[in-house]
């Protein structure tokens, strides 16, 4: 396809989205008319089918008003930029001094595909915690006196499955969708659809909560337009789908001829093929985004075909090479052949050069022996818990001890003092691993309100604390959950949130929760001021418009609002919560290396958010 | 309607289309020139990173002296007929000698690659490999920029002997474009750098 051909084949589409959208408008309008008119007929009220009556007059205005701010919020929404778009699904973007390897060839490719398709470099940005292999690119709106930006997101599973070659054909299909126009078709596609599903909201609107409370014209016409947006918005997802489709074939075909190798490409789709997995995306957002992506996971059913974003794995392979099947297995054997080869020589030295996937084993940090016989006696893992929060300073350590005495009795606290002594080591080295070992003692022994007396003894212990830091804050959310309790408002608040989870738009409405947790991140760092306030508002723009002043942990009354935040993001969906660990590692990572302090609040805090951390 | 407006309006059009089809042509020639020099930065690239690849070489390899001044030789030669065609882009001759210099460095570089198979620990090298990645895409943007001159001037020569655009082409006098041939049987083959790390 020339270029000529693609400018009128887009010229074509984006007329024929136009007509598509005012067929529509026009539509709601008829029949809005007619059922009002039938209705006033059929009551008796007027014979004249053709006179417009007001109520009708009204209420198609309204409708149409509404079609409008539809089209107009979804413009919005796709216009707010592709970059916060991305950061908003926790990706992060991959910058020049990255150190990890994989990493450093995406970038490479990356910079050689732009210059074979002479496309200007888009950012690129890695989803880090999602496993699926898959990529997509999202177009940003054009600034003033900036040339348009695109943003391209890959996964982290394709990062790891991916070698050099199977990579680079994945982004030259990325960029065949950008060389192509695809993203702003898309969009577009997205705000008429946008569009038409106001029709349905306002369908709805009409027939209110209650539709047998009284009966009034209303009930009907909004019935009939939720009908018409239904019908309407099927059209357009399957027009949406079917051209999506089209566009795949050509993504590929782009992909072919930026790197003029095809096996690459067909042996990328055949890895994903090979992967037992039904969703192409887990994060939030896989609807909107399935159209943008490199592939769309499996479909089983015929009407799910149809609904498809992409083609059919296999259908692609076969467009792209035919004779796919055939070279894929002799490549193997001679793979399989060389492998042989290398363990007879016995040199393995072969086998850890190339791009090959290194997997870092995750350590699992582990108490000495010692530490673990201790820790298995109750009264020493209670010991043990209190001994963690002892100050460094004098003075607040000796107020630590009384308030201790105070609390239970003195040999308790001479206890305390032992054990901090015996275990000062592990004290400093592998908080987590005591927390884990002593916690798990006092559940199997100690029942639910002793373990919540526990708790709240040494709540009240270490906040009264003069030097109480979010550190301590984290150790303690922790110890609550290990200890299986739960927070006391969690209850309420996990009953009122919807099964399916909330949407990330919330974010807006914790914005100060999040500014405050945020900045406390930001000043454990350890970095400058300046770049300290830099990474505050970068990370914060993320998630919502507005913006807060930055805090800070001396503030008094602190540790209350911690509290309350810390319990916000704690009943945030999963996503949402390991996006926000996702950016306050990178905010650690910042100044290039992680201090054992950032490291350990980091392990902490993904803890007792319940998310696993990648070692990094 | 008076033949004479129709003629004007016919004119009119004629002179339109033209000048559509010369600023086409001139959007594709300038692009074929934007791919020229795209080739030149990255073989600039490419002879910036050859003296670290020589000097990590170095520390391992004492023996092989001959080898390294050999690519150290062919580089600097390459890198100045480089700048010299990059500053005068529009002399053939400059072009054919960046390409026979290069095709020399092309083989110094895979007798100097030869000689490191011997080196396990040279390869295993941590710098090394770092280097062997940058070399590969380099390899890659050079081979990939060639390519996507070709595909420019493909397109600018077939734009330029197509029917209506031929006329204004000759008009305009709009010469062919050159690919980017080497007489060289050297050249054409694979680097072989940029497979064995």
């Amino acid at each position: 396809m020339n270029f000529f051909d693609q400018q009128s084949a887009k010229r074509r589409q984006s007329l024929f989205l136009l007509i598509f959208f005012i067929a529509a408008f026009i539509a709601t309008g008829i029949v809005i008319h007619v059922v009002i008119a039938g209705l006033s007929i059929f009551l008796g009220e007027s014979t004249q089918m053709f006179d417009l009556s007001t109520p009708a007059v009204t209420l198609i205005g309204l409708v149409w008003v509404m079609i409008f701010l539809g089209a107009l919020f979804r413009t919005m929404d796709v216009k707010s930029g592709a970059a916060k778009l991305a950061m908003r699904f926790g990706a992060v973007q991959v910058s020049d001094c990255s150190r990890d390897e994989n990493e450093q060839q995406l970038l490479n490719v990356v910079a050689e595909i732009s210059i074979a398709s002479s496309t200007p470099q888009p950012d690129v940005y890695v989803l880090r915690r999602e496993t699926s292999i898959n990529a997509f690119v999202l177009g940003s709106a054009p600034r003033v006196n900036q040339e348009r930006r695109h943003v391209l997101v890959i996964t982290q599973g394709a990062l790891d499955h991916f070698d050099r070659d199977e990579l680079k054909a994945v982004v030259a299909h990325e960029y065949g969708h950008i060389s192509n126009g695809d993203i702003t078709v898309n969009m577009n596609l997205l705000i008429a659809l946008g569009g038409l599903m106001a029709i349905d909201e306002v369908g709805r609107l009409l027939v209110g909560k209650n539709p047998d409370n009284n009966f009034h014209p209303g009930v009907i016409a909004g019935c009939l337009l939720r009908v018409l947006g239904s019908i309407g918005v099927f059209f357009g997802q399957l027009i949406r789908c079917a051209f999506s489709r089209q566009r795949e074939y050509l993504a590929d075909a782009c992909a072919l001829q930026f790197t003029r190798n095809p096996y690459a490409l067909a042996s990328a789709l055949n890895i994903i093929k090979l992967q037992n997995e039904e969703l192409a995306l887990h994060s939030i957002h896989e609807q909107e985004l399935a159209h943008l992506c490199f592939q769309s996971g499996k479909t089983k059913r015929w009407l799910d075909r149809l609904f498809a974003s992409h083609p059919k794995l296999q259908n692609r392979i076969d467009a792209i090479d035919p004779y796919f099947g055939v070279k894929h297995h002799k490549a193997r054997k001679a793979k399989m052949h060389m492998d042989e080869r290398v363990s007879v020589s016995g040199g393995d030295a072969l086998s850890d050069i190339g791009f090959g996937v290194t997997s870092e084993p995750i350590v699992e940090s582990v108490l000495s022996d010692g530490a673990q016989i201790m820790l298995s006696d109750t009264p020493n893992s209670m010991a043990v818990l209190f001994a963690i929060f002892i100050s460094d300073d004098a003075n607040n350590r000796r107020d630590y001890f009384n308030a201790a005495a105070f609390a239970f009795n003195r040999k308790f606290a001479v206890r305390i003092k032992e054990l901090s002594n015996i275990l000062s080591d592990e004290m400093h080295n592998n908080q987590l691993a005591l927390i884990v070992q002593a916690t798990k003692t006092i559940c199997a022994s100690a029942s639910l309100e002793d373990r919540h007396r526990l708790l709240v003894k040494l709540e009240g212990l270490v906040s009264a604390a003069d030097d109480f830091n979010l550190m301590n804050y984290a150790s303690l959310q922790l110890i609550r959950r290990k200890l299986k309790l739960e927070f006391p408002l969690i209850k309420t608040m996990a009953e009122d949130h919807s099964a399916q989870g909330r949407h990330v738009k919330k974010f807006d409405s914790m914005g100060s929760e999040f500014a405050l947790l945020l900045s406390l991140i930001v000043e454990s760092s350890g970095a400058s001021e300046a770049l300290q306030n830099q990474e505050f508002v970068r990370v914060l723009k993320c998630y919502t418009a507005s913006s807060y002043p930055r805090r800070s942990k001396k503030e008094k009354g602190i540790v209350l609002e911690v509290s309350a935040a810390f319990q916000t993001l704690y009943v945030q969906p999963k996503p949402v919560r390991e996006a926000f660990l996702q950016h306050c590692i990178e905010i650690v990572r910042q100044d290039g290396y992680i201090a054992r302090a950032e490291r350990a609040l980091l392990d902490l805090f993904a803890a007792s958010l319940g998310c696993q951390q990648k070692p990094a | 309607m008076s033949s004479g407006l129709i003629i004007t309006l016919i004119g009119v059009f004629a002179v339109l289309a033209g000048v559509a089809f010369y600023n086409r042509l001139i959007t594709l020639k300038n692009r074929t020139f934007n791919g020229f020099s795209q080739i030149e930065v990255q073989l600039q690239r490419r002879y910036e990173l050859i003296p670290n690849l020589v000097n990590t070489a170095k520390a391992y390899m004492s023996h092989e002296a001959d080898t390294l001044k050999a690519v150290t030789e062919a580089r600097n030669n390459a890198s100045e007929k480089c700048e010299a065609a990059a500053k005068n882009p529009e002399d053939a001759s400059l072009v054919s000698a960046l390409a026979s210099a290069d095709s020399v460095l092309t083989d110094a570089m895979g007798r100097l690659n030869v000689v490191m198979e011997n080196y396990p620990d040279l390869k295993a090298d941590a710098q090394m490999r770092d280097l062997g990645e940058e070399l590969a895409s380099t390899e890659n943007r050079v081979a990939y920029a060639r390519q996507a001159y070709s595909d420019s001037v493909m397109l600018y020569n077939t734009s330029r002997e197509q029917f209506p655009a031929v006329i204004v082409a000759n008009l305009c006098s709009f010469r062919e474009a050159d690919l980017f041939q080497v007489e060289d049987p050297v050249m054409k083959q694979a680097v072989k750098v940029s497979v064995t790390w």
